[in-house]
């Protein structure tokens, strides 16, 4: 009987769907190959928070975001910004008085990859697993 | 050369259609600058979005993606021209017997980036659209185009920028961001009401830096040009200056401290002092203050006022809110003590409805008692 459950509660597992046994994993921040600088998970939190708006070399930081639903913008937004969403709406809505908007969303991390390839002013995030040599990674959030 | 010289329309003879006129040519000769039309067809397209607001309407343009969110504005493309706004109707019933109500406010917000060191924000306002007054028969209407703020942002380094036009008199938090849709109560402190002249026409030197934890804001700014558009009533004044420095955590809160000099039409200078703090001791409560001291720019005397506010979010969208406030009026008047207890109920981050309740420990024409609502949003 004890044998039954836990063959029951494997395949369960087994079947479950991925996001439940913690898909988004290790998570890498991503610019273009020709931004050499580094930048701290601090700094990653300000790009977000468009308080830091610009690179060192005056251009300006195009931040990335996945739709509000995925998964890994929720884990990123733990990770880096430590905010709930609705206190970010409301930081956003002041901001939005100012005339600056939240980081502009792209629908896949697979965009995200292929625009950080191609802008040397963009930033944004990806499963570990997905980078390729198109981009550089800055930091790996775990 | 004078500033003046170079925004001849920043006075205040000048009609606010004219101005207004103005900031269109100038955005219409940005827009059909080069760089305003250049789109890179090899990367994916951007929509813009953040804290579950999605785009409501787009479609692909030769100007790229043109697209509405809700509360985030109508997007032109890759022109960098966003037109958004937002509105509030409101009602109050006060203990004296006053009742009023209607759409107090449309005001619109257009902001421009044609270039990384060019950032051009303007903030019109249509005044009252429809009025009911007890007492009085039939809707009372008096649309009037205003110019609330209308800047310039140079610069393209996060610790340096500069800013010429009218803004917003960085005294505080509230003054930043006194619109219904960002508000958790529909009076406001007195403090922030009739101490200080709530806009600038001017220029500010600003900034942000990063020390390890958060962000170390600060604003120089002055005025020296007529006030652009003001309210007649209001008397502002010509020159003033003064200084804002915030500490905004990575852990939730923020701090900081104002100093504000203003010279009145006698032509001595007054100054005033204050410091501001926002606290998320947990994440469904919020703690706000701001204390000033001196002298405003409204009229000569010592005053001193404090608020202190507290929102507790109940059930998920529903937030308990309450506040006190005592402010001693310049001239050695008797000191006010307000408290404000109401709701406010927000559904999506964009929409806000509130209801409170104002007690005052006795009758001021500062401050009456009553019951306010509002219903307020942006779009």
């Amino acid at each position: 009987m004890v044998t039954r459950f836990l063959g029951i509660i494997v395949a369960l597992l087994v079947l479950a769907p991925t996001n439940l046994v913690g898909q988004e994993g290790r998570v890498a921040v991503i610019v273009h190959p020709e931004r050499s600088m580094a930048l701290s998970q601090e700094e990653i939190a300000q790009i977000y928070l468009r308080r830091k708006r610009f690179w060192n070399d005056g251009s300006v930081i195009v931040p990335l975001n996945l739709p509000s639903q995925a998964p890994l913008r929720e884990h990123f937004s733990q990770l880096v910004l430590n905010q709930t969403e609705p206190r970010l709406a409301d930081y956003w809505n002041r901001l939005y008085f100012e005339g600056i908007l939240p980081p502009a969303t792209l629908a896949s991390t697979e965009a995200v990859r292929r625009y950080v390839a191609s802008d040397p002013n963009a930033i944004g995030y990806v499963p570990a697993a997905e980078v390729d040599a198109s981009v550089r990674v800055i930091l790996h959030l775990d | 050369m004078c500033p003046t010289k170079l925004f001849p329309r920043l006075t205040s003879d000048a009609p606010s259609v004219l101005s207004l006129v103005a900031l269109l040519v100038a955005l219409l000769l940005l827009l059909v600058s080069p760089t305003a039309w250049a789109a890179s067809e090899t990367t994916p397209s951007l929509s813009l979005g953040q804290a579950s607001l999605e785009e409501a309407f787009g479609v692909d343009s030769p100007l790229g993606r043109l697209s509405y969110q809700a509360g985030r504005g109508f997007h032109l493309g890759n022109t960098g021209l966003t037109i958004g706004g937002f509105s509030t109707v409101e009602a109050e019933f006060l203990e004296g017997g006053e009742q009023s109500g209607g759409l107090e406010e449309l005001n619109f917000l257009l902001s421009y980036d044609p270039f990384p060191f060019v950032h051009v924000f303007s903030e019109l306002g249509i005044g009252t659209l429809a009025e009911l007054e007890r007492g009085r028969s039939g809707v009372h209407s008096d649309p009037n185009l205003e110019v609330e703020r209308l800047y310039l942002d140079l610069g393209n380094r996060d610790a340096l920028r500069l800013r010429f036009g009218k803004f917003f008199t960085p005294i505080g938090r509230w003054n930043l961001a006194r619109i219904e849709p960002l508000l958790w109560t529909t009076s406001e402190p007195l403090i922030v009401e009739e101490v200080f002249d709530d806009s600038t026409t001017g220029a500010m030197l600003h900034g942000t830096m990063f020390p390890r934890g958060g962000a170390l804001s600060y604003s120089l700014y002055g005025a020296f040009l007529d006030p652009l558009d003001a309210e007649p009533d209001e008397d502002p004044v010509k020159h003033s200056a003064g200084a804002h420095v915030e500490w905004a955590s990575l852990k939730g809160w923020t701090l900081g401290a104002s100093y504000f000099a203003a010279q009145l039409h006698k032509g001595e200078w007054n100054h005033l002092g204050g410091a501001d703090l926002l606290w998320h001791p947990h994440r469904r409560v919020e703690l706000s203050s701001e204390v000033v001291f001196g002298e405003g720019s409204r009229e000569d005397g010592t005053l001193w006022g404090f608020y202190g506010q507290a929102v507790v979010e109940t059930v998920r969208t529903l937030y308990l809110v309450g506040r006190y406030e005592r402010f001693d009026p310049p001239g050695g008047g008797r000191a006010i003590n307000l408290f404000d207890l109401g709701f406010a109920w927000v559904p999506v981050p964009y929409f806000r409805v509130k209801a409170d309740y104002l007690i005052a420990d006795h009758r001021h024409e500062l401050a009456e008692p009553g019951l306010r609502l509002s219903f307020s949003f942006l779009f």
